[in-house]
């Protein structure tokens, strides 16, 4: 199975030649496996550039199919949508999978992105490509193509967010992202399981140890949330994620570095561009 | 008057290596009077970089904010969660928009705070936030800078403004598509509508309007999204050509127009083709044309003076 970082910025996607090495598009992941099944995870505007690759191949003629799954709604996560261009060519077939928002529903929410207020095109409904909007319960086991996937419900601020636990090709790679534990080294029992040595643990890393101690509660991880859940749960490399906005190409190098002297596992900043065997 | 440019992109942010130059945020500008008020045009994601020099250059002053916003499309509104002005207690953000027949403004934005999309509610945001609606050909005052708003043709409706102030003037029209080939109205638009004499009698009208408020402006910034070419692929869209802006400005007593909101798939170097093609389209007719990018600051003196 490979890895590749489509997007790897937390909140906000980031502009100029201080981000070009790691950069600036907002959270999104596509897995392949060595037998060709593909998988995405979040509509970032890391999407964007993603949706551009795809339309070389038969998504540009209609023949295209993608599952997409969706750890959360916030913005950051969903704002690539109305950019995606496969989805506006006839026949192309996607699956956007995702647990319902605290109080409303998946479907209900991205319509609401999609409302004629935000958006020319006016709904769900008026994408030429056929998109289904699927939820499950986190907790559940989806079995997708050749993916076997493990959700749950991990906390972020005041909601939670879905983790997963994705295994092909014999290899494991966990995404806990937009998640904050009750304190960084106190992993929910959840999260460990998602976590339990896997090959690849792609952890939200928005703040440094220090700038954590005034962004508490806001539902994100320190770096040394991550280090902790790698060494405890025993996987194979670290691949820190969802960066600060703030952080630039320098500022992530001096977080990666740190991260690394502190554990004997493998740490990675996550990069835009190259695919990586997990 | 000085003009800076926080934003020039249009749809979505563009981060990359084709972007460094002239930039990859959405539409965000910001106009400043001599005396040192400020109006915001759009509060698109350059929005969040204006807030941080705001909220750095005021220290512990408190201050009231006037953000004027054309429409609420994405690429208009995704910065103002992010407004570090709106997180101190005491500051006053006034959010002027038109009101569309479906929904309170106050509600429309609220859906971008909701926390499905946004961790803050904006019933949580600490600085007060006032909502006004703009009335296309009604006249307002800000501080002392007078604004004039006038209607554009866009999905759901969009609306444009002049700012007069210190004896001279700038106006921000973006988003719009031509007054020609379509109406957009509050409905989806798959491609092309056969009009009606009522929407071209509604299309007529509503150009006039916009060439009368332009007229004697000093400078023009423009919603010039597309290249003809592809433009005629997507004339349904709802935004314009550099062509059709210099159609509408071209002797009409313009001094400057400013090409804005550029597609995200033009990369640095297709701009300055861009840049360097209507430069010269522009001279032509008597219009120095200049192409927008992020940070850039235009200082407008009295008319005649610049
Ligand atoms: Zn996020
Ligand atoms: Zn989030
Ligand atoms: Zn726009
Ligand atoms: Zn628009």
């Amino acid at each position: 199975m490979k890895v590749r970082f489509w997007g790897v910025r937390g909140s906000f996607a980031m502009c100029g030649k201080e981000f070009l090495r790691y950069g600036g598009n907002t959270s999104s992941v596509e897995l392949v496996t060595e037998g060709g099944s593909r998988l995405l995870i979040d509509l970032g505007t890391g999407a964007t550039e993603y949706a551009k690759s795809l339309m070389s191949s038969e998504f540009g003629q209609g023949l295209g199919r993608l599952p997409v799954l969706l750890t959360h709604t916030h913005l950051d996560h969903i704002q690539g949508l109305p950019f995606f261009t496969p989805f506006f060519i006839k026949g192309n077939q996607f699956r956007i999978l995702g647990a319902d928002p605290a109080g409303s529903s998946l479907k209900g929410t991205l319509q609401n992105q999609l409302a004629p207020h935000y958006s020319p095109l006016n709904g769900l409904e008026n994408l030429a490509a056929g998109v289904s909007i699927e939820t499950f319960l986190p907790g559940s086991e989806l079995a997708i193509d050749e993916f076997e996937i493990t959700t749950a419900a991990v906390p972020h601020g005041t909601m939670w967010t879905t983790g997963f636990r994705i295994k092909a090709d014999d290899k494991v790679v966990t995404v806990l992202t937009d998640v904050e534990y009750p304190a960084p080294h106190r992993p929910t029992r959840e999260a460990f399981a998602l976590a339990a040595g896997a090959d690849m643990l792609i952890h939200d890393a928005m703040h440094d140890d220090a700038a954590y101690a005034m962004a508490r509660g806001w539902g994100h991880s320190p770096v040394s949330a991550g280090v902790h859940l790698a060494g405890a749960a025993g996987v194979g490399k670290l691949a820190l994620f969802h960066h600060s906005p703030d952080a630039t190409d320098a500022a992530i190098d001096r977080l990666v570095e740190a991260a690394q002297s502190r554990t004997a596992i493998p740490v990675m900043g996550a990069a835009e561009g190259a695919y990586h065997e997990v | 008057m000085d003009i800076t440019f926080w934003g020039v992109r249009g749809s979505y942010p563009v981060p990359g290596r084709g972007t460094v130059r002239y930039g990859g945020q959405t539409s965000c500008v910001e106009v400043r009077t001599a005396s040192g008020a400020s109006v915001i045009l759009d509060a698109g994601t350059g929005l969040r970089a204006l807030g941080q020099k705001l909220a750095r250059d005021s220290g512990a002053t408190l201050g009231r904010h006037h953000i004027l916003l054309s429409h609420v499309h994405w690429d208009h509104i995704q910065g103002l969660p992010f407004f570090e002005p709106m997180y101190i207690t005491g500051n006053t953000v006034e959010v002027y928009a038109l009101l569309t027949a479906a929904d309170e403004l106050q509600q429309v934005i609220g859906g971008i705070t909701r926390h499905e999309f946004f961790p803050v509610p904006l019933e949580a945001v600490p600085a007060e936030i006032n909502f006004h609606e703009v009335d296309p050909g009604l006249p307002m005052t800000i501080e002392d800078a007078q604004i004039l708003p006038f209607a554009l043709n866009h999905p759901f409706g969009s609306v444009g403004y002049r700012i007069d102030a210190d004896g001279t003037s700038v106006a921000y029209v973006s988003d719009t598509a031509p007054f020609n080939q379509v109406l957009h109205k509050q409905h989806f638009l798959p491609g092309l509508e056969t009009l009606t004499d009522e929407d071209r009698r509604v299309l007529g009208d509503m150009r006039a309007a916009l060439v009368k408020s332009l007229h004697g402006c000093d400078t023009v910034i423009y919603d010039t999204h597309f290249l003809p070419e592809e433009y005629a692929r997507f004339p349904h869209y709802g935004h314009s050509t550099p062509d059709q802006a210099l159609d509408i400005v071209a002797g009409n007593d313009v001094r400057r127009l400013i090409l804005y909101h550029h597609a995200p798939s033009h990369t640095d170097d297709q701009m300055d083709e861009i840049a360097a093609r209507y430069k010269e389209q522009g001279a032509a007719v008597g219009v120095d044309v200049i192409t927008a990018c992020e940070g850039m600051v235009l200082s407008v003196g009295p008319r005649g003076t610049s």
